[in-house]
């Protein structure tokens, strides 16, 4: 008998607790998905056997990834579900015409976000329009509640270093390059302020929209194309920063940063800056800040296994309070909770976070929320009408930069 | 820099972490999992004490009867929803009716009103999986046979859907309902039910009554604690199997306590290893995602579990702990054919000083001098034979606690 030491790929590593499905936010409010353990490594077996069951509840696992951080015996659950999402599309199965075209576009935010900036302001008033919201959902699936988030004018940053000493590679991501580009500036002036020269390469999409929406093999040839362009700045050893955690789950979980010369080089934004604190390069002259904040931490944060950097920070600054919600997944999960047939789902999941936030508002304990993902910021908003916003913004105001 | 890093969010390793965060400490749990207690019934056993305090090597032996009681206390100053007095057992039922020991039992658990029943009525929500109302009855009429035992069916409308596809509702599932605005409302109305039905009996049978709830979970709920001590009759809650929604709320509550007293707790990724300083352990070593991530703190606490937690791994060749590869103690014999009997494999863990610290085989030196272990962890107990796993995971996590 030999001993098999890589559990996560051993599919008899699963032993049946149901701990993950307990979890599965998904699992929580919509009876008919039958969670992460079934669709996982129980309907794994059946898909080795060349047997594809569930095709369709396949599309409503949200990729959270609450699943894999959840097993106790490191089963990779939200892969295998990805994997069978792969293989069920190219088998045909489990999708109609209407939402295959739906998720088709989903999937590629940077072609949408190239779309838009043809001009930004009509296509807002466009997606604000009911008639053609309405159209939206009739043609294209589009829930006409969904909280579609606004166009802004490109973000845009110095695409070459000169030859400063500090210097490091930003990763805007497609919610700050065409949504929210006033964060990806507040995020280079903070670096800068810092005495960081920031570099920001033309990148493609991080991957992850496509991979959400059952792209695999795309997400991999996009994820091999920002490979080439962090090539340089890699090889010369400068690190390459994130402020999204979607983004910055996936360039971690690229295949080629798996590789030991490429290690030590990927950061989440705050996992960077508390870095510098613990080396004593962080500038930390701080003005006091008198706020009270809730921070929600996002699913694909939790995914980095880097803890919560940016609330470490943040109680560094003089009269910042952070409570932390700690209501699992806000449920927008990316563009799942923009589909007409998931809108609702995605609402009940993240029920208790609203709920959370609306009573810590009204009770005086915070006046706002926190949280480093774009998605988990619209879909706050628009479930609790509390304003939610980068924790970014308190650091800009802590170095009176805004 | 944290004052302390605690590797492994159990019991034992959120209860010390509360512990040092109250007294000002800044604090850092690494967890590789969500933890066990998900699969315990919430109640937590302390055993015989007087008895395990003398027994040789034992933990309850290294830290003296002032910490196992100052470990018991603290957490039910944390958690009055918690009751159980020092060397006082309680009644509660198991998943299948039959009655059984435990030292601290969350608000409802506790069964003894049992003892003064005539007639007991089991409530059997339709549709709930691991559920067994057979063999519960059978059960109670053995351990109870002054009682008339009823099942009572009932049907909740939140889960027509599950009913209708075929799908069996989770315990956890119908404890959460109960927990929800719509729950609370449909439990008082069942509840109704139940006293109008009685309110029409003769009075020494329904003054004689209890009544059995499996599928809920009354501890840190202020609405279901008001609810139901305001029926006419007793309301005793059932442990469930696994998952069960009453560990599950102790561990929800554990670790709320522990966030909002400053805490940080990163799980999902466990340390991949310690770097040490001479015989300090100086930075865990953790393998986030893609890259490794290092976190130095002035003192360590070991709390990883034992073999079903991941900190001990037993391969046919050999066994090891999985953080520091620390020497454990390994009984010459592992099992025993006596399957429900005492099984030496229990007993594996580490041998610590009487400040919990590990030392070396077959010596008394301490190997780290700002290191802890606690917990399952800690060699020459049996939770099982013992029944002393909560005792254990309390008072040497408030000790560690205390110390740090």
């Amino acid at each position: 008998m030999s001993f098999e030491p890589n559990k996560a790929e051993n599919l008899d590593a699963c032993i049946k607790c149901s701990a993950c499905t307990a979890l599965c936010p998904v699992a929580a409010v919509n009876p008919l998905f039958p969670g992460p353990k079934i669709l996982g490594p129980d309907a794994e077996r059946f898909r080795l056997e060349g047997l594809q069951i569930g095709t369709t509840l396949l599309n409503y696992c949200s990729k959270c990834k609450t699943c894999e951080i959840t097993c106790p015996s490191g089963v990779k659950i939200t892969e295998m579900i990805t994997r069978a999402q792969e293989d069920a599309k190219i088998s045909g199965g489990g999708k109609t015409l209407q939402f295959s075209i739906r998720d088709y576009l989903f999937g590629r935010a940077e072609y949408l976000g190239r779309l838009a900036m043809i001009s930004p302001n009509l296509t807002n008033v466009l997606l604000k329009a009911p008639p053609v919201r309405k159209i939206l959902a009739q043609v294209l699936g589009i829930s006409s509640e969904a909280p579609l988030p606004a166009y802004n004018p490109k973000f845009k940053g110095t695409e070459t270093g000169r030859q400063s000493k500090k210097q490091v590679v930003y990763f805007p991501g497609c919610f700050v390059t065409y949504n929210d580009p006033p964060t990806g500036q507040a995020i280079v002036k903070v670096l800068e302020h810092n005495g960081y020269e920031v570099i920001v390469p033309s990148f493609h999409c991080c991957g992850t929209p496509l991979e959400g929406n059952g792209y695999l093999n795309e997400a991999k040839e996009i994820a091999k194309k920002n490979l080439a362009l962090m090539d340089p700045f890699m090889r010369a050893g400068i690190p390459l920063i994130t402020g999204c955690t979607s983004c910055g789950l996936a360039l971690k979980e690229c295949p080629s940063f798996e590789e030991p010369e490429s290690e030590l080089q990927t950061y989440d934004l705050f996992e960077f800056l508390w870095q510098l604190h613990e080396q004593n390069e962080l500038r930390e002259n701080f003005n006091e800040v008198q706020v009270s904040l809730g921070y929600h931490a996002s699913c694909h944060l939790k995914a980095q296994g880097i803890g919560t950097p940016s609330v470490r920070l943040l109680r560094l600054i003089p009269g910042v309070q952070v409570a932390e919600l700690d209501q699992g997944c806000c449920g927008l999960s990316g563009s799942y909770g923009f589909k007409k047939e998931k809108y609702n789902t995605a609402m009940q999941i993240g029920n208790p976070l609203f709920n959370r936030v609306r009573q810590g508002v009204a009770s005086g304990e915070f006046q706002s929320v926190i949280t480093e993902c774009g998605g988990c910021q619209v879909q706050i908003r628009h479930g609790s009408g509390i304003k939610t916003e980068h924790p970014i913004w308190v650091l800009m105001q802590a170095y009176g930069l805004n | 820099m944290w004052d302390g890093i605690i590797i492994g969010g159990g019991l034992a390793g959120l209860l010390a972490g509360i512990r040092a965060s109250e007294r000002g400490k800044h604090i850092l749990i690494i967890s590789e999992g969500v933890g066990s207690l998900t699969y315990s019934s919430g109640a937590l056993d302390f055993g015989d004490a007087g008895q395990l305090l003398n027994q040789e090597n034992h933990p309850y032996a290294l830290l003296g009867e002032t910490s196992i009681r100052a470990g018991m206390d603290y957490f039910q100053r944390l958690f009055p929803d918690y009751q159980g007095k020092w060397g006082v057992t309680q009644n509660l039922l198991t998943p299948l009716g039959s009655p059984r020991k435990a030292s601290i039992v969350p608000y409802g658990q506790n069964a003894e009103s049992l003892q003064d029943a005539r007639r007991i009525v089991l409530m059997a929500p339709d549709g709930m999986k691991d559920f067994f109302p057979e063999i519960i009855k059978t059960n109670l009429e053995r351990s109870y046979p002054q009682c008339v035992v009823e099942v009572y069916p009932f049907r909740v409308g939140a889960f027509e859907s599950w009913h209708a596809i075929g799908k069996s509702v989770t315990g956890m599932e119908y404890a959460k309902y109960w927990q929800s605005g719509p729950g609370i409302s449909e439990l008082k109305r069942v509840l109704n039910c139940l006293t109008m039905i009685f309110d029409g009996e003769v009075s020494s049978k329904k003054n004689e009554t209890a009544v059995l709830f499996p599928g809920i979970a009354t501890a840190f709920s202020d609405p279901l604690k008001e609810i139901l001590s305001e029926t006419p009759f007793p309301v005793i809650e059932m442990t469930a199997f696994p998952p069960s929604a009453s560990g599950h709320n102790l561990y929800c509550a554990l670790k709320q306590k522990f966030k909002s007293l400053g805490g940080e707790l990163l799980f999902g990724t466990g340390v991949q290893r310690i770097e040490l300083q001479g015989k300090l352990c100086d930075k865990a070593i953790v393998k986030s995602k893609g890259r490794y991530t290092a976190f130095s703190a002035r003192s360590f606490i070991l709390a990883t579990g034992g073999i079903f937690g991941g900190g001990i791994e037993v391969t046919p060749e050999a066994a090891q702990e999985t953080v520091l590869g620390l020497p454990l103690y390994v009984p010459a014999e592992l099992t025993n054919s006596e399957f429900l009997g005492e099984q030496p494999y229990a007993h594996m863990g580490i041998e610590v000083d009487s400040e919990l610290r590990p030392t070396g085989p077959g010596n008394k030196e301490v190997l780290f001098e700002n290191l802890r272990v606690i917990g399952r962890m800690l060699a020459h107990w049996d939770p099982w034979t013992d029944n002393c796993g909560g005792g254990v995971s309390l008072a040497t996590g408030w000790f560690a606690g205390e110390k740090l």
